[in-house]
């Protein structure tokens, strides 16, 4: 009878808490008659339900020993569904680590997390490091990351047998707790057939709430990744066949090395039909290369018009970047670039970032003393040289904005900041440099009036970078304040906020037709914005930690990011899509570049090294084959290692010169 | 549960004030102490990384601290480490040592240096995807290792790994190399390596190819130490490529000399007893000789080098009867003067450790009494033609045949006997086994009769003095005025003659004497033909 007693005590603790207040009172009048109780022992599943209720109290444990039985079991399970078994620990493993801080036992839930903790390090470290600080419930509640988290599923991909196996195990060793975190946080997308491949994962990787949802719907939405209508070089490739003429010389030097020379050979049909039947090939070949089309009739990449009003340019300009453009060398897996390496010497650990200007002549270097410098290439070099030019050097350091010794300095001062300056960009042309600082401004300086122009204040926060528009004119910003922001030259105010980010935007570039810009994050994600109406189009899920630099190819279709780990991912902009990660940098990479025909990718590292990968073999790959296993096609073609200088910037000149700039660094 | 103890929450609340803080409080604090760190940290690192860098600073804290609207700690800018001192008496506090600084001996010191202003410096990273050599560059060693092991993990088969190769083989000369190679190591006994021999001989295009095949005999040396045949083969292209009289191999000696050597002087040629090692050193001894005579006036310290080599495992009694016999005929071929300055002194003392090694009753060993008999028959043979050679610059030794007494014959057939009885046992060079039998019968026709009676008496007393080794080769100044030219030299000792044997103008009779004494009658086959054709007569 006192067992019986219990019993009644449990359910009626059961009705309470659930607020079956009806049902409360039943049992209750039940009780009091005392006339016929319910038979609760002949109902085994009743039982045993009870049963477990009773032990809800100290459920902390059974977390901890739900968990780690199912730990074991996962580990001991089939090896070809292990690693789709193994994907569901990491999100039970985190919620019920939160669960139990949310239910006040913050000592178990430490134990617990170091305990299993070295599980996960590897794939989510930087995760667990945040959730390490959890200690209290209100911690749960004010950390975004939790907060996200605790009000999202995550989804998981499994297939059927493995999701049966999960299931039969739950239910034969009866782990609630486990089966309640499952249910509640995990959204099991059960697929027929064979288990997804190991390195299919991409999704996992980043648990970042709601965003799995929205993401995947995000991208469904369409992008027009076309180059720009009447850009300069398709105008070149009209002009080809003017020029050739005057070229034939040349061409016949450069012949079948490049796409240019071709184009204008097949225009000009002065070629045999022989190299053109080598070209029809060789067109076939490169399929995803097909930005540039082969004749004029097939356009292969698709030409969009301008969502913004462009800046018009000026007839001479235009020329000089015809001219670079006809002079440009096509590079390839075979034919690497030269590599002129800017380094910065003394900096006193000081300098934040680089940059160089399209032509090489300029290099900027951001300093954490809120100073800008700015060197000029040409002049170093004939410093000491003709005492005219020396002249001319002084005559035109008097309007320097320079400190008392100007004269004697080899760069021009931009001071102006009031934090330090954590990017730099030259303008197109190079006759303009933005600054952003941690003080929240961007500056604009003009290099030929050596003088700050315009100062642009919006962000709330520190402007971690700040990029000039492929056109000019136009730039954009990304800042602590999780926004990114369109500014035009113009106007004080930005044009467009992006907001959606959860985290700090680190990152900003833009797509080569101006129509978009990507911006990478603390969340590890990037994003792909549209400049008309500020909607995020893409979102990117696959890197592993913070994401520190971004590329565009120039025609259009791909996107290089780096991150904190090391890797670079190149993503399909239209399918949203790593196409490959590209394991080499065993540091930071911070800056990546395509060059100016996409045919090469060039990335720096805090490693001090500058890698260079091969894209058109990745571009080789057929859809099929992408999706299946995503081999590791991208290939890295050479590594050129500094000597102790961290390559901070990379950049193509137009005629495909690569240049880094790095400071020399005596601690490393 | 918080990595910050409730202990430390007191120690601030103390220091700043805060007396009667409730251990309630501090339990509550602690974890949100550690929460609030774990969130500027997170900051500081956001801002390392915009700052390009990979080591977090105190300026990164500041500016962590300023993105939360919070003054930042101000005196901890320095560019040094910090150094955390644990405070006396507490376990767990901890400070920074702050020195008190004097005003006026910081206005009074000098001014530091300005640091010197940023500059920016240009250089070529890579010229067409190649690093150039310069001071610039990270040495090109450091770097492939990594950058290589990265290519193979990303794609194993499609990655151009080029060789460091400075000047490029035709392929024609790669597969003549191939097929040598080939050859030698596998078919050394077919007709074709007879050919292949010839054709490295002779042939004037297979100049660049040098460096290679020394590089092969070399390696292969040093790998098929018990692979006679190899070893065989190996020396003939050697000595084909010696033979060369289009390429330049003197760049290459120093690569092949330590290989030839080896085959002469190594412990174990070949694995098998049947194996004819000594022929092999045999040849190799040739071979050294060979590059000796041709190259030594150009490399003047060459034969001193392995000469040196040479005696000194001659020289060395822990060495086996193999590496004598390759040391003795290594010296013998370079020629008998060599043998003279250099075996002869050492001759009797040698003899004396030979001896009971031939002995059937002192050594039971087969194999060693076979390789002892073998070292003396070199020994024989060089100091028998270092002889010849003595007798032959001076002819009119032998001219005289001053009829030796008779008498003596008795005394001398006696040593000879115990002589020729070993003799028998010995294997001797096909040459010299008519000598044997015709001891007896030429004993009285030897001119120097007298010198051996006089030696043979003196040898029961020099058995004993087993100094005369390396020792002699001082060349002790007193002997040069005791020993004349006459006959009255016949005092001396077999051992002093032979000491003195590198001196030119020691008699050729007495050094003939001498060896009588010590190999008994097979030394007169190596007296001039001439001498013998005559005393028969």
């Amino acid at each position: 009878m006192e067992n019986m007693q219990a019993v009644n005590n449990f359910v009626a603790a059961y009705l309470k808490k659930k607020g079956f207040k009806e049902a409360e009172q039943l049992l209750e009048d039940l009780q009091n008659k005392d006339s016929a109780p319910i038979d609760f022992h002949n109902d085994p599943e009743l039982a045993k339900f009870i049963h477990h209720f009773s032990q809800s109290e100290d459920d902390v444990a059974r977390y901890q020993d739900g968990y780690s039985k199912l730990r074991s079991w996962t580990y001991s399970s089939l090896d070809l569904y292990k690693h789709e078994l193994l994907r569901v620990l990491y999100p039970v493993f985190i919620h019920s680590f939160m669960d139990m801080v949310a239910k006040g036992h913050l000592q178990e839930a430490r134990t617990f997390f170091n305990n299993f903790r070295e599980d996960h390090e590897l794939m989510h470290s930087r995760d667990l490091q945040k959730l390490e600080g959890v200690l209290s419930q209100s911690h749960l509640e004010e950390m975004e990351f939790a907060r996200s988290l605790r009000q999202s599923k995550v989804n998981i991909k499994i297939c059927q047998y493995s999701y049966d196996l999960l299931l039969q195990y739950l239910h034969k060793t009866q782990s609630t707790a486990m089966l309640g975190v499952i249910n509640e946080h995990i959204n099991f997308q059960v697929s027929s057939g064979q288990p997804s491949s190991i390195s299919d994962d991409a999704e996992v990787v980043t648990l970042i709430g709601s965003c799995q949802d929205t993401a995947n719907q995000i991208n469904q939405k369409e992008i027009h990744w076309g180059l720009l209508e009447d850009s300069l070089e398709e105008r070149l490739e009209k002009a080809g066949g003017l020029l050739s003429d005057s070229e034939k010389t040349e061409e016949e030097n450069k012949e079948g090395d490049g796409d240019e020379t071709k184009k204008r050979s097949v225009e000009s049909g002065k070629q045999g039909a022989s190299t053109k039947k080598l070209k029809k090939e060789k067109a076939l070949n490169a399929t995803a290369k097909s930005a540039r089309p082969e004749a004029s009739t097939t356009p292969a990449a698709p030409r969009v018009k301008a969502k913004l009003p462009l800046p018009l340019m000026s007839t001479e300009v235009e020329q000089s970047i015809l001219e670079d453009l006809r002079n440009r060398v096509q590079l390839s897996s075979v034919l690497l670039p030269s590599v002129s390496f800017y380094t910065f010497l003394n900096t006193h650990n000081g300098l934040n970032c680089s940059s160089i200007s399209h032509d090489g002549s300029l290099v900027a270097g951001g300093f954490s003393d809120s100073s800008l410098k700015v060197w000029d290439m040409a002049k170093l070099g004939q410093q000491g040289g003709s005492s005219i030019l020396q002249a001319e050097n002084d005559s035109t350091s008097s309007e320097h904005v320079v400190g008392p010794n100007g004269g004697k300095r080899s760069y021009t001062l931009f001071q102006g900041h009031s934090g330090p300056v954590h990017s730099a960009t030259f303008s197109p042309l190079g006759d303009f440099i933005l600054s952003s600082s941690a003080d929240t401004t961007i500056r604009l300086w003009s290099t030929k009036l050596n003088a700050n122009l315009v100062c642009y204040k919006g962000h709330n926060y520190p402007v971690w970078d700040v990029q000039f528009s492929p056109v000019g004119h136009y730039f954009a910003s990304a800042s602590h304040d999780r926004t990114a922001r369109i500014w035009s030259m113009d106007r004080i105010q930005p044009l467009r906020i992006m907001a959606g980010h959860l985290s700090d935007v680190d990152c900003v570039q833009w797509h080569a037709n101006c129509n978009y810009i990507a911006t990478g994050s603390s969340d590890k994600t990037v994003r792909l914005w549209d400049v008309q109406n500020g909607e995020c189009v893409r979102i990117f899920i696959g890197h592993r930690s913070m994401i520190l630099s971004l590329a565009m190819s120039p025609d259009g279709r791909y996107m290089a990011s780096g991150d904190e780990d090391g890797m670079i991912m190149m993503w399909d902009i239209s399918s949203g899509r790593c196409i490959t990660p590209l394991m080499g940098h065993s540091s930071c990479v911070w800056t990546v570049a395509f060059s100016c025909e996409g045919s090469l990718l060039a990335s720096g590292s805090a490693d001090c090294t500058v890698k260079l990968w091969d894209v058109t073999t990745s571009a080789k790959v057929p859809r099929n084959e992408e999706k299946s296993g995503n081999p590791n096609r991208l290939r890295l073609l050479k590594t050129l290692a500094t000597k102790s200088t961290p390559v901070y910037s990379v950049q193509f000149s137009r005629r495909n010169l690569l240049f880094a700039a790095g400071a020399l660094s005596k601690n490393l | 549960m918080s990595n910050v103890p409730k202990e430390a929450i007191e120690v601030i609340a103390q220091s700043i004030g805060i007396t009667n803080l409730s251990p309630d409080v501090a339990i509550a604090l602690a974890p949100d102490v550690e929460y609030r760190v774990r969130e500027i940290m997170q900051e500081a690192i956001k801002c390392m990384r915009h700052s390009r860098r990979t080591v977090l600073t105190a300026d990164d804290v500041d500016s962590a601290l300023n993105l939360r609207n919070m003054e930042p700690i101000y005196g901890f800018t320095s560019r040094d480490a910090l150094r955390f001192k644990r405070a006396a008496g507490h376990k767990d506090l901890f400070y920074i040592d702050d020195k008190d600084v004097e005003f006026k001996e910081v206005m009074e010191s000098p001014l530091s240096k300005a640091p010197i202003d940023t500059s920016v410096t240009s250089h070529w990273l890579a010229i067409e995807g190649i690093q150039p050599a310069i001071p610039e560059n990270a040495s090109v060693e450091a770097a492939p290792s990594d950058g290589k092991k990265a290519e193979y993990k990303d794609d194993g088969t499609s990655v151009d790994v080029k060789l460091p190769v400075k000047h490029v083989l035709s392929r024609e000369l790669q597969l003549y190399f191939d097929k040598i190679a080939e050859i030698t190591m596998n078919r050394s006994f077919s007709v074709v390596f007879k050919q292949a021999l010839l054709s490295l001989a002779t042939d004037s295009g297979v100049h660049p190819l040098v460096p290679y095949f020394t590089y092969f005999i070399a390696d292969e040396v040093a790998r098929n130490l018990n692979n006679f045949p190899v070893l065989f083969a190996l020396m003939r292209v050697a000595r084909s490529l010696l033979q060369n009289e289009h390429i330049h191999i003197e760049p290459y000696l120093h690569q092949l000399m330590p290989s030839i050597i080896t085959c002469l002087v190594a412990k174990r040629l070949g694995n098998k007893f049947t194996d004819n090692h000594w022929e092999l050193r045999n040849f190799a001894a040739k071979l050294v000789a060979s590059i000796c005579k041709r190259f030594g006036h150009v490399y003047h310290n060459l034969q001193p080098r392995v000469t040196r080599t040479l005696l000194h495992a001659f020289l060395d009694p822990t060495k086996t009867f193999p590496q004598h016999y390759g040391a003795i005929q290594g010296l013998a071929a370079l020629g008998p003067s060599v043998v003279r300055l250099l075996i002869l002194p050492n001759l009797e003392a040698y003899l004396q450790l030979l001896e009971p090694e031939m002995a059937l009753e002192k050594q039971k060993n087969e194999i060693k009494r076979h390789e002892a008999r073998c070292v003396y028959g070199a020994l024989l043979r060089a100091a028998g033609l270092c002889m010849y050679d003595r007798l032959k610059m001076f002819p009119s030794l032998l001219a005289p045949p001053t009829r030796p007494i008779w008498k003596s014959n008795g005394k001398v057939a006696t040593t000879n006997k115990r002589k020729a009885s070993t003799d028998n046992l010995m294997q001797q060079p096909p040459a010299k086994k008519i000598a044997t039998e015709s001891a007896m019968g030429m004993m009285p026709i030897n001119s120097m009769q007298a010198d051996v009676q006089g030696a043979a008496s003196s040898f029961s007393n020099t058995v004993g003095g087993s100094n005369i080794g390396v020792s002699s080769m001082t060349r002790p100044l007193s002997n040069d005025n005791m020993l004349g030219r006459e006959v009255g030299g016949r005092v001396s000792k077999t051992s002093t003659v032979l000491a003195q044997a590198w001196k030119e103008d020691t008699d050729a009779g007495n050094l003939l004497a001498s060896l009588f004494e010590l190999f008994g009658e097979s030394m007169l086959s190596f007296t001039p033909n001439l001498s013998f054709h005559s005393s028969f007569d």
